[in-house]
């Protein structure tokens, strides 16, 4: 076999090709999880329509499970219609309580994080109490949190950063502690003083694992406000679920868990995003 | 310009000392080019680090330009590691500038030089890509060039190539040559390839299996420039080879055993 120069437009063919050959088994893929979809929307839709299978199985009877169709319509209802408006202070209650649950989750946790990582007499301290408090059942400490923060957003808050900041002070202090005893000496080789390896070594490094993190930590603070709305709140989409209840509304139940999956999925896809941008430089961390 | 004055370090264990290094006197001339040869664990790194003022020796001093090394990098010292130092978050130019920025140099200078470093390493167009998207060879150039920008006296390279292909090596050891033979450092290079020491350096000293001394002293007086390449085939190589090997191979045999049961970490 010999070695063939290509011409340039045969090359352009070629990786066409290649691109065209890609792009079809991506379509494919969607086509498969799109039908999957519609199946099992079909299943419940036509399925709750049964009348043996209504009375007989629970999963199938309308009462439990309503069906797409007047979910849809809840749904339309809460956006367009009579009840325009109602979803939104909800929406926008939970959301923000995410976010700052989230924020301050991360940033609390990246500061412990890495001020332990530095002292190591401090961490081993506090890491017996920390360890503890980690392995509770967080989930039993909602009830606690409501009863001293109330109905608003201070409980929603604490509760998410309960959760998270465990989360991200684990991998920032790991990921700290994980620092090459030759990089720092290296870079003391040229001339730096310890001030600076703080500030292009240490916390570049420890960033990256905090960074690492994102992704769970904004699904775990979503968690954490919902757990939190069910427990005791007066807004907020898990308020909304619980009102649906209590109303055995399952029409409702089945709009504000779409709604909630909807932003679900959506924040982790925008915090990977974010994270592959922060982290651009690593790709052993962005293929987690 | 560098002087080892009857340098030894002991690593203490729950049961014994364990002397790493027993007693080693030599003293290296400003710009040569020295490389120390020795069997796994024969305390070359070790020397290295007392050199580097990263650890105290037991016994004996340093002095590097006159001044004794006491726990603090000597000036105008450079380290390159086996291990790769690049830091992964800058770019490969922020890197090279590292130690600039470090030392508060302007940042028109620091431009300007980091450029001029970027051709000496025959990595111009790769300075704004991530250490990531470059080969190894590739990161050891820039961690070499992150320690030329600080125009260091003396490099220490401890086993810079250990980790590299045949091929990569070579081509870097002609870089190397070019470099010292341009800036006129002095260097000590630390390896375990014979064959890579007598190709470049104007002495050789080997070490014994701990505790270690200097068991021989051996001026390579081929003259300089080398080519990497056709070097090895001369005559003159095979000589000077020959009459390091019949010692190193001797210690390579008496600390056989110890080998087998420690692995070399390979990084």
């Amino acid at each position: 076999m010999s070695d063939r120069p290509l011409h340039q437009e045969e090359w352009a063919a070629r990786i066409r090709e290649v691109d065209r050959a890609a792009r079809n088994e991506r379509i494919r893929v969607l086509v498969w999880q799109i039908s999957l979809l519609l199946l099992m929307l079909a299943v419940w839709e036509f399925g709750t329509r049964v009348p043996w299978l209504a009375k007989n199985v629970n999963i199938f009877d309308p009462f439990f499970v309503s069906q797409p169709s007047r979910v849809l319509a809840k749904l339309y209802e809460w956006i367009f219609g009579a009840k325009a408006g109602i979803l939104w202070p909800h929406l926008f209650s939970t959301l923000g309580s995410t976010f700052v649950g989230l924020i301050v989750a991360v940033a609390t946790g990246f500061a412990v994080g890495m001020t332990f990582s530095q002292h190591r007499r401090l961490a081993a301290v506090l890491s017996p109490f920390i360890v503890a408090l980690n392995s509770l059942p967080r989930i039993a400490f909602v009830p606690l949190i409501t009863m001293i923060f109330g109905l608003g957003m201070a409980s929603k808050v604490a509760t998410a950063w309960f959760i998270v900041f465990f989360l991200v002070f684990f991998n920032t202090f790991k990921g700290a502690l994980s620092i090459e005893r030759e990089l720092l000496e290296f870079c003391r080789t040229l001339g730096a003083s310890e001030r600076q390896i703080t500030w292009t070594v240490r916390i570049p490094n420890a960033l990256s694992w905090t960074f690492a993190a994102l992704p769970n930590a904004v699904s775990f603070s979503l968690i954490g406000v919902v757990l939190s709305e069910f427990v005791g709140s007066t807004t907020g989409m898990g308020y909304l679920i619980i009102v649906a209840l209590s109303t055995l509304n399952s029409a409702e139940m089945f709009a504000a868990l779409t709604v909630l999956s909807v932003v679900g999925v959506t924040l982790v896809m925008l915090f990977r995003m974010l994270e592959q941008r922060l982290l651009r430089w690593a790709p052993e961390f962005r293929e987690q | 310009m560098v002087e080892i004055d009857g340098v030894g370090q002991v690593y203490l264990t729950r049961e014994r000392e364990i002397w790493a290094i027993e007693d080693i006197t030599t003293t290296i001339a400003k710009g040569e080019f020295v490389s120390i040869v020795g069997p796994s664990g024969c305390g070359k790194s070790t020397l290295l680090n007392i050199l580097a003022g990263f650890i105290a020796p037991t016994k004996g001093e340093v002095r590097v330009a006159g001044v004794r090394v006491q726990n603090k990098i000597p000036p105008g010292l450079g380290y390159i590691f086996q291990k790769d130092t690049v830091l992964p978050w800058y770019r490969v130019r922020d890197n090279v500038a590292l130690g600039l920025r470090y030392r508060g140099t302007p940042e028109a200078e620091i431009k300007e030089k980091v450029a001029s470093l970027l051709a000496l390493g025959n990595l111009e167009g790769f300075g704004d890509v991530y250490p990531y998207q470059l080969s190894g060879g590739m990161r050891r150039r820039v961690a070499l060039l992150m320690t030329l920008a600080c125009d260091p006296s003396i490099l220490l390279l401890d086993e810079p190539f250990g980790a590299l292909d045949t091929h990569t090596k070579t081509l870097l050891h002609r870089e190397l040559i070019g470099i010292w033979r341009k800036m006129g450092q002095t260097i000590v290079l630390v390896t375990h390839n014979l064959d890579e020491a007598v190709t470049l350096s104007d002495r050789v000293l080997i070490l014994s299996s701990p505790p270690s001394r200097v068991i021989l002293d051996h001026r390579v007086d081929m003259p300089h420039p080398r080519d990497v390449f056709t070097v090895r085939e001369t005559p003159a190589f095979a000589h000077h080879f020959q009459a390091i090997w019949r010692v190193l191979g001797e210690q390579f045999k008496a600390s056989g055993v110890e080998e087998l049961r420690a692995p070399t970490q390979v990084a």
